[in-house]
């Protein structure tokens, strides 16, 4: 059920004057609403194949087997609240029991989910979301538009301490109250009429900007969809509208998935998604350098992650598929404008260019990833501008240094958390060794992970590890507009916050594109991150397994996946 | 005795009072605040909150109140017997502890089933003639093995016995249920070491007994020599070994820590260190108490013992 947008004759004019590719196209038209099989038919191509057209899950093989159990390897956390998760692997774990309102495949493309069509106002600042008929709950009530209203008002909520609330959709569904906190920080509230439900089955959301990645960001880690009648720990209780449910949690232990086959009144539980093959999923907690050997020895089927550490060891692993997908995941060098030396463009421009991003991929990940280029946009973004590749610049460096007022060396320390692997602190001594030709005494301070959360947004100069996300703008808006949540960097420009509202308020891929030089542009010359490259992702799963893909996001998927 | 068990009560009620006292007071830090914020919401999460907000949360956890506040609360919980709730693990304190301990007290059933009988024996027969090839054989070796830290010797043998020759697995997290041969590494990480230390002090107390002068005198009376070992040295020689027997009651618990973390194994020490990470305050309470009422036990029951084996001392 797809409705006509009025930005489609565009588009498709822009595809048959060749200025958007087949692929744009279709990430296009399904941001506006369309379904894939659609877009992919307009686009003059094959689909690849789905379970149904209406569905976002994978075609499965017609023999396909039902049953099984699944045991991945990965840590095992609590299950509290889900809009305040702290780690991946807990929406992991919950994933097959709620439900997202829009699901990203792995090739990064937003499919509906609990939603089923949306539709953006031509200014994207009014979105229609409507809500999947047929989705029952454990519980056997239907899925409404009042529960999904309920959850989405629950994230604006700026006292629940919920991640959420730094994407676009729910910030944009806030307001400043004109207060100041006793830190400075400006006081939030949540719109009077953000979210508003116009019939059984529709929720429109008002936002207080124009804002492009409402799609995208109901598909975040932290936007499982509960039922009104929540109460945290969600692992007592755990209603939702997935396949599966929760049979046992025991926190660093192992959390068990068992399929709901009545709801709980007594009634037959027929899943909306159909089929579904796996009987049980069992989550065993492995740390991640010990997930590879887990795999190995046959302890569990499938793992969390393959890191590039243990790389080789999985590829001795007889009948072990490996798999690797692109991700905008990423580790950024930030350093904040506004405390000494960073508050000089000169020092950060100097610590930029004597380094050579290139250099520390390979160092780091070999012939994997892609290079980057310090402003945050990665090549599998749609809205992606390649500005010319910096070119290390020793002389220059120095120079600059020189017109600091750093003559004779400069001292600084960088803290790394090593959030998402050792690789990390991989990279902040490869920037030690680079950053000393210019006469720059780099110390790297390695934190426990753990009290990197804690210190992440303060240290002056800090490696952070960034998640992927499925838009350019994302990120950008996330931390770098001025006053975001997450602006760990301080930045604050309002030409770069206005190139980045102008892009975000542009639906045509195209014409986003060219927007972004600036924007893109902009963040280059500002040097505040130095960024050397976008990891890979890989997955690493037995031969019993089948389905189970790696995801820029690390999301594992589990409704379609079935064991021979 | 019945003075002797009152007054190390009432010693054991003292130590816990002050240690959690101690507890509470360091844990009441706005440093532990946000770790535990950080822990709950995530550093991504907790940026989304104003300062106001961060502290009505705080507020909702009850972590804001004043130290001394949420001990006298705690201590009356206590006084109900209600450990409280593990914020890290959602689930009740009392579970948790009753399921680590009982999983340490598994492997400290097998540790001590295991190293009494072989180290008392070792340490005599070490003893008996000091200076012998077989006291330097066994000398040499309990030096040795108590001279690698347990976590050496931990890596050591799961790469022999587990990666080398497969036999026991390498993790005793027993996702299957439960099973002996995932107890086998930390058994033998934890005998190594305590056999050696046993055997050391067995041999220590024997050769002393052997060089006094009551078994030089029966040596001389002409008994046979199996008879003054058994009868006259043995009870004496035994004294020592058998109150440090008790003492390492307190030891085990002790490195268990080292040792359930290392493969996993989820027993007491393993939940200390999950909540000394995590900044579980419940837990951490909940599990010093425990140690502490292990420690004054375990010199308690050995001062008992040792009044009861050795004739000189008598407790009232």
């Amino acid at each position: 059920m797809s409705i006509a947008h009025p930005l489609l004759p565009g588009l498709c004019e822009q595809l048959e004057r060749g200025v958007m590719s087949r692929r744009e196209f279709i990430r296009c038209a399904t941001l506006i609403g369309m379904t894939a099989r659609t877009a992919h038919a307009m686009a003059g191509s094959t689909a690849p194949a789905m379970a149904a057209e209406t569905l976002p899950f994978p075609a499965v093989d017609p023999g396909a087997k039902h049953g099984g159990i699944l045991r991945i390897g990965q840590m095992v956390g609590k299950m509290h609240d889900p809009a305040t998760y702290s780690w991946n692997e807990m929406s992991n774990q919950t994933r097959p029991i709620l439900e997202y309102l829009t699901m990203i495949g792995p090739d990064n493309v937003v499919r509906p989910m609990l939603v089923d069509w949306w539709q953006p106002s031509a200014d994207l600042r009014t979105w229609t979301l409507h809500v999947r008929s047929g989705v029952k709950w454990h519980n056997g009530d239907e899925l409404t538009a009042e529960h999904v209203a309920w959850n989405i008002r629950r994230w604006t909520d700026p006292a629940l301490g919920s991640s959420n609330l730094g994407l676009s959709t729910f910030a944009a569904l806030t307001e400043f109250t004109g207060g100041r906190d006793a830190k400075g920080k400006a006081v939030r509230r949540a719109l009077k009429n953000g979210v508003e439900v116009l019939d059984s089955h529709t929720v429109r959301l008002n936002l207080a900007r124009p804002t492009l990645s409402v799609a995208e960001d109901c598909a975040e880690y932290c936007t499982l969809i509960v039922h009104p009648s929540f109460v945290a720990p969600l692992s007592h209780q755990p209603m939702g509208t997935g396949p599966y449910t929760l049979a046992d949690l025991r926190v660093g232990e192992r959390c068990i998935l068992k399929r709901v086959t009545h709801t709980t009144d007594g009634r037959e539980f027929r899943y909306w998604g159909g089929d579904v093959y796996l009987d049980e999923i069992h989550f065993y907690n492995y740390e991640q350098e010990y997930q590879t050997a887990a795999l190995a020895s046959g302890s569990v089927d499938a793992i969390y992650e393959l890191t590039i550490e243990q790389l080789e060891l999985a590829q001795s692993i007889p009948g072990a598929q490996i798999l690797s997908v692109e991700s905008a995941q990423t580790l950024c060098c930030r350093m904040q404008v506004d405390v000494k030396p960073f508050d000089d463009v000169r020092v950060r421009r100097a610590v930029v260019k004597a380094a050579d991003n290139a250099r520390i991929k390979d160092l780091v990940f070999g012939a994997h990833g892609s290079v980057a280029h310090n402003y945050h946009v990665a090549p599998i973004h749609p809205e992606y501008f390649p500005l010319p590749p910096p070119v290390r610049d020793v002389a220059g460096a120095k120079q600059l240094l020189k017109e600091a007022g750093y003559e004779k060396g400069l001292d600084l320390t960088i803290c790394v958390g090593n959030n998402d692997g050792p690789w990390q602190q991989a990279v902040c001594e490869a920037l030690r060794d680079q950053v000393k030709d210019a006469g720059i005494n780099l110390k790297v301070e390695v934190l426990p992970a753990t009290k990197y959360w804690e210190v992440w947004n303060q240290v002056p100069f800090g490696a952070t590890s960034w998640a992927h996300r499925p838009l350019g703008t994302m990120a950008l808006a996330q931390a770098y507009r001025t006053g975001a949540s997450w602006n760990e960097t301080h930045f604050s420009d309002p030409k770069f916050d206005l190139a980045l509202s102008e892009a975000e308020a542009t639906l045509d891929v195209a014409e986003r594109r060219l927007k972004m030089q600036k924007v893109e542009q902009l963040l280059e010359d500002a040097a505040i991150v130095l960024q050397a490259f976008w990891r890979p992702v890989f997955s690493l799963a037995s031969s019993r397994v089948r389905g189970y893909r790696p995801h820029p996001a690390r999301q594992i998927q589990l409704t379609k996946v079935w064991m021979t | 005795m019945g003075q002797l068990l009152i007054r190390r009560l009432i010693q054991m009620l003292l130590i816990m009072l002050v240690v959690s006292a101690l507890l509470f007071a360091i844990f009441d830090s706005d440093q532990f605040r946000r770790k535990v914020a950080v822990a709950e919401l995530g550093g991504l999460g907790l940026a989304t909150l104003s300062a106001d907000d961060y502290h009505a949360w705080l507020d909702r956890r009850g972590l804001n109140q004043p130290f001394f506040v949420r001990y006298v609360a705690w201590l009356d919980q206590l006084g109900h017997g209600d450990f409280g709730q593990s914020i890290e693990k959602d689930v009740a304190v009392s579970t948790l502890l009753g399921e680590s301990l009982s999983n340490t007290a598994v492997l400290a059933f097998f540790v001590f089933l295991i190293m009494v009988p072989v180290s008392l024996t070792l340490g005599v027969l070490a003893g008996m003639q000091e200076g012998s090839a077989l006291d330097r054989i066994i000398s040499f070796l309990a030096v040795f093995t108590t001279s690698i830290p347990q976590i050496a010797t931990a890596a050591l043998l799961t790469v022999i016995l587990a990666l080398g020759l497969g036999w026991v697995p390498t993790k005793s997290a027993m996702d299957d249920g439960w099973s002996f041969r995932a107890l086998v590494l930390p058994l033998l990480t934890l005998l190594i070491y305590d056999i050696g230390y046993l055997v050391r002090m067995t041999r220590a107390s024997m050769t002393e007994v052997m060089a006094s002068h009551y078994i030089r005198t029966a040596v001389l009376k002409g008994l046979p020599y199996h008879r003054v070992i058994l009868r006259h040295a043995l009870r004496n020689a035994l004294i020592v070994p058998v109150t440090l027997i008790f003492l390492e009651l307190n030891g085990v618990l002790s490195q268990v820590v080292v040792v359930e973390v290392f493969f996993q194994y989820r027993g007491f020490g393993r939940m200390l260190f999950d909540a000394a990470n995590f900044g579980d305050i419940q837990v951490l309470q909940a599990g010093t108490l425990v140690a502490v009422c292990v420690a004054v036990a375990s010199q308690g029951l050995s001062d008992v013992a040792y009044g009861l084996i050795n004739p000189r001392v008598r407790v009232a």
